[in-house]
């Protein structure tokens, strides 16, 4: 579906289902560059198991219009607007990497009557989320070169052999990044760079949280991952073996069957 | 974190798409002969059936043996994925089937396989689907035959009979400001000595009978997408950018942006026409692509041996080989196949017919038959067999003269072949002054 803010419009994949303001509301965010495709497997479940279904396209990114946002804030604070534009009112909110900062920035701003937070699930998160100097340099001055380095840390499998039946990961992931605005690349790893709320962000959230990292993420590393877990009460942690940063197309049963024990709880 | 390498071509060659079998430990792909999977219970079978988890249902769809065959071939073309197929020919009809319907139009190189020939020129008008054909190298004439219902411009990397060279850059520029594709068949030259994504195609189709398998043992095809057409922005496809009944309503492009062709293709193509390819078939295929790019050499270096050959018989009028300075494409050969054209070429023997027949018929180590891309070398004598009924005139027409004589060069030791080839030769010498 889309979605009408400040004259542009902003795609939201439902699995092709009306929203119903009855239903709890699962809302999908893809990380730098990517869209709302890397959640094609668990966004189609929830549709279809009960759930409403937004699985976002970021400003800027594949289907949606508007300029690329550099800064996790405006990403969190357009979700927000964007959220009040639908029918929705109770959220579980699903980040991926630099999507999981923006979830995270997303449920701390949640004081509207009209929404309510049922859980916040950060998939491939670390905080903060520093990014190697090289790879910043190659987004800002050749993209391609960026999108092939990302590509390469964010699998464990250097040859694939994924569980997509025909589908090599690697290729599928240089296309969805070739296919972007080639300058989202170095916008969205600033906005993971300089973002600096984490802390305050975790201290507003009452929800609980849930933590999927792939025991083999070189971007993301799980040890980040649990360290902030640790210091969450209300948080678990799932990890997911044999993968790496990717791991919603690496394991898509893995991060589904986490996502549907905690949302579903 | 160091910088990361990219696998290279031989290394994915042999591993691309496959993990060691966690259960046995098996190091060869296994062959899974099976035409079902066991659901774990009936919410993963509906789940697996509304793509909600990845997995293999109905062999027709998925399997997990070809599985790794399409994800290798799409890791050696720099693809996103791919889909294996009963045949080449298979492979044409379903990219055809999964873009259009009645109504539509290709325009495609005339210089093409028979069998795509026939199957645009004379079934697909059955079913409302148009063709011109164009030189592939009249570069203006492609452009200028492009209609608004134009769905797909279609060619081969080196076409038939003539080795021509199709200008993949430049062809696919005139494909995309007209927001359409460019598919290649890419089987002349496998993507060891060609990859068409680079130069701007967006599908890819091999028959893997060729040099894929390379070992003339079972027929099969490959398509594989390289994920960078943009089907909803061309405003021309509705197969992938419209509600599909036929499966809930699917938005194929919503549903996987950059797969949508793909998806759409397994999941209507597969499961409607069927033209699947056997596990064992793909582990024939797999077999041979292990060795691609040592026999693709090897062809390669055997072919040219052979023309140094040829080119010193005054029997032999007429070479046509794009590394040759005398072919039409010789210099877009030198940008599009630095290494190599490939190993199929043809010549032009004097004493016409009377000389080609005596020619096939005396070789030995070539084997006379209708095929190219095996191991083996083969030939033929077409205006004596796949096109006798064809006057001399009809036969120029196709580019084809009385004593056109097509290799198909193997791997087998370059002097037998040469051997063999100047025994021939002398045969047909013989069967002209008798």
């Amino acid at each position: 579906m889309h979605i009408a803010l400040d004259n542009a419009q902003y795609y939201a994949y439902t699995g092709t289902r009306e929203l119903n303001p009855v239903l709890e509301t699962v809302v999908f965010v893809h990380g730098a560059s990517m869209d709302h495709s890397v959640w094609s497997h668990q966004s189609r479940y929830f549709a279809y198991h009960g759930y409403n279904v937004l699985a976002l396209d970021l400003p800027g990114h594949r289907h949606s219009q508007g300029r690329l946002l550099s800064k996790i804030e405006d990403m969190a604070e357009w979700a927000v607007r964007i959220l009040d534009r639908t029918p929705c009112r109770a959220i579980h909110l699903v980040g991926h990497s630099m999507g999981a900062l923006t979830a995270l920035e997303t449920a701390s701003m949640f004081n509207s009557d009209k929404h309510f937070l049922k859980s916040l699930s950060l998939v491939g998160f670390s905080y903060p989320m520093s990014v190697a100097p090289a790879l910043m340099k190659e987004a800002k001055e050749n993209p391609s070169k960026a999108f092939s380095m990302m590509t390469e840390w964010s699998h464990a499998s250097k040859t694939g052999g994924e569980p997509v039946p025909g589908f090599w990961a690697t290729g599928m992931q240089m296309s969805m990044m070739e296919n972007n605005d080639k300058h989202a690349i170095y916008c969205n790893l600033q906005a993971c760079d300089n973002y600096s709320g984490g802390e305050q962000a975790f201290k507003k959230i009452k929800c609980p949280v849930l933590f999927v990292s792939g025991k083999l993420d070189k971007m993301a590393p799980a040890r980040l991952a649990m360290r902030i877990a640790d210091k969450n009460n209300n948080a678990t942690i799932e990890l997911i073996p044999g993968c790496g940063h990717n791991l919603m197309f690496e394991s898509p049963d893995g991060v589904l069957d986490s996502l549907k024990r905690f949302i579903g709880k | 974190m160091s910088r990361p390498t990219r696998t290279r071509f031989d290394t994915l060659s042999l591993h691309a798409g496959q993990r060691p079998d966690p259960v046995h430990g098996a190091r060869a792909v296994p062959v899974y002969q099976t035409a079902s999977y066991v659901f774990r219970n009936s919410d993963h079978a509906a789940s697996l059936f509304n793509m909600e988890r990845p997995g293999h249902a109905y062999s027709r769809l998925s399997n997990p043996t070809t599985a790794v065959l399409e994800e290798r071939m799409a890791a050696l073309e720099d693809g996103i994925g791919g889909i294996a197929t009963a045949s080449g020919q298979a492979t044409l009809h379903l990219a055809i089937a999964t873009i259009m319907g009645a109504g539509s139009h290709i325009v495609s190189s005339s210089a093409i396989y028979g069998g795509s020939h026939n199957l645009m020129q004379y079934t697909l008008p059955r079913f409302g689907i148009e063709t011109t054909f164009v030189s592939p190298r009249d570069i203006d004439g492609i452009r200028n035959a492009i209609r608004p219902d134009t769905r797909l411009i279609f060619g081969e990397t080196i076409g038939n009979p003539g080795n021509d060279i199709m200008n993949i850059p430049v062809v696919a520029e005139i494909a995309h400001e007209h927001r359409i594709p460019l598919m290649i068949d890419s089987t002349f030259t496998t993507p060891y000595l060609m990859k068409p994504f680079e130069h701007g195609a967006n599908l890819i189709m091999h028959s893997a009978t060729k040099f894929l398998c390379g070992h003339g043992t079972v027929i099969g095809g490959v398509l594989v997408d390289h994920g960078r057409f943009d089907w909803e922005g061309s405003g021309k496809f509705d197969t992938l950018s419209e509600p599909y009944p036929g499966f809930h309503n699917m938005i194929f492009d919503e549903e996987m942006s950059q797969g949508a062709f793909l998806l759409r293709a397994r999941r209507e193509g597969m499961r409607d026409f069927g033209a699947c390819m056997a596990p064992t078939v793909a582990f024939y295929v797999l077999q041979g692509v292990e060795t691609l790019s040592l026999r693709m050499q090897r062809h390669v270096d055997n072919t040219r041996k052979i023309i140094e050959f040829l080119q010193s018989s005054d029997q032999v009028k007429e070479i046509s080989y794009p590394e040759l300075p005398e072919h039409p494409d010789y210099e877009l050969s030198k940008t599009l196949l630095p290494r190599g054209a490939g190993s199929i070429f043809s010549f032009s023997l004097s004493g016409g017919r009377k000389a080609g027949q005596a020619l096939t018929e005396g070789l030995d180590v070539f084997s006379h038959l209708a095929n190219v891309g095996d191991a083996k070398s083969l030939v033929i004598h077409p205006a004596s067999t796949t096109h006798h009924r064809m006057s001399k005139t009809d036969l120029e027409k196709a580019g084809i003269t009385e004593g056109t004589i097509r290799l198909s060069v193997g791997l087998e030791d370059p002097d037998d072949l040469i051997e063999d080839l100047s025994k021939g030769l002398h045969i047909a010498k013989k069967a002209i002054s008798a």
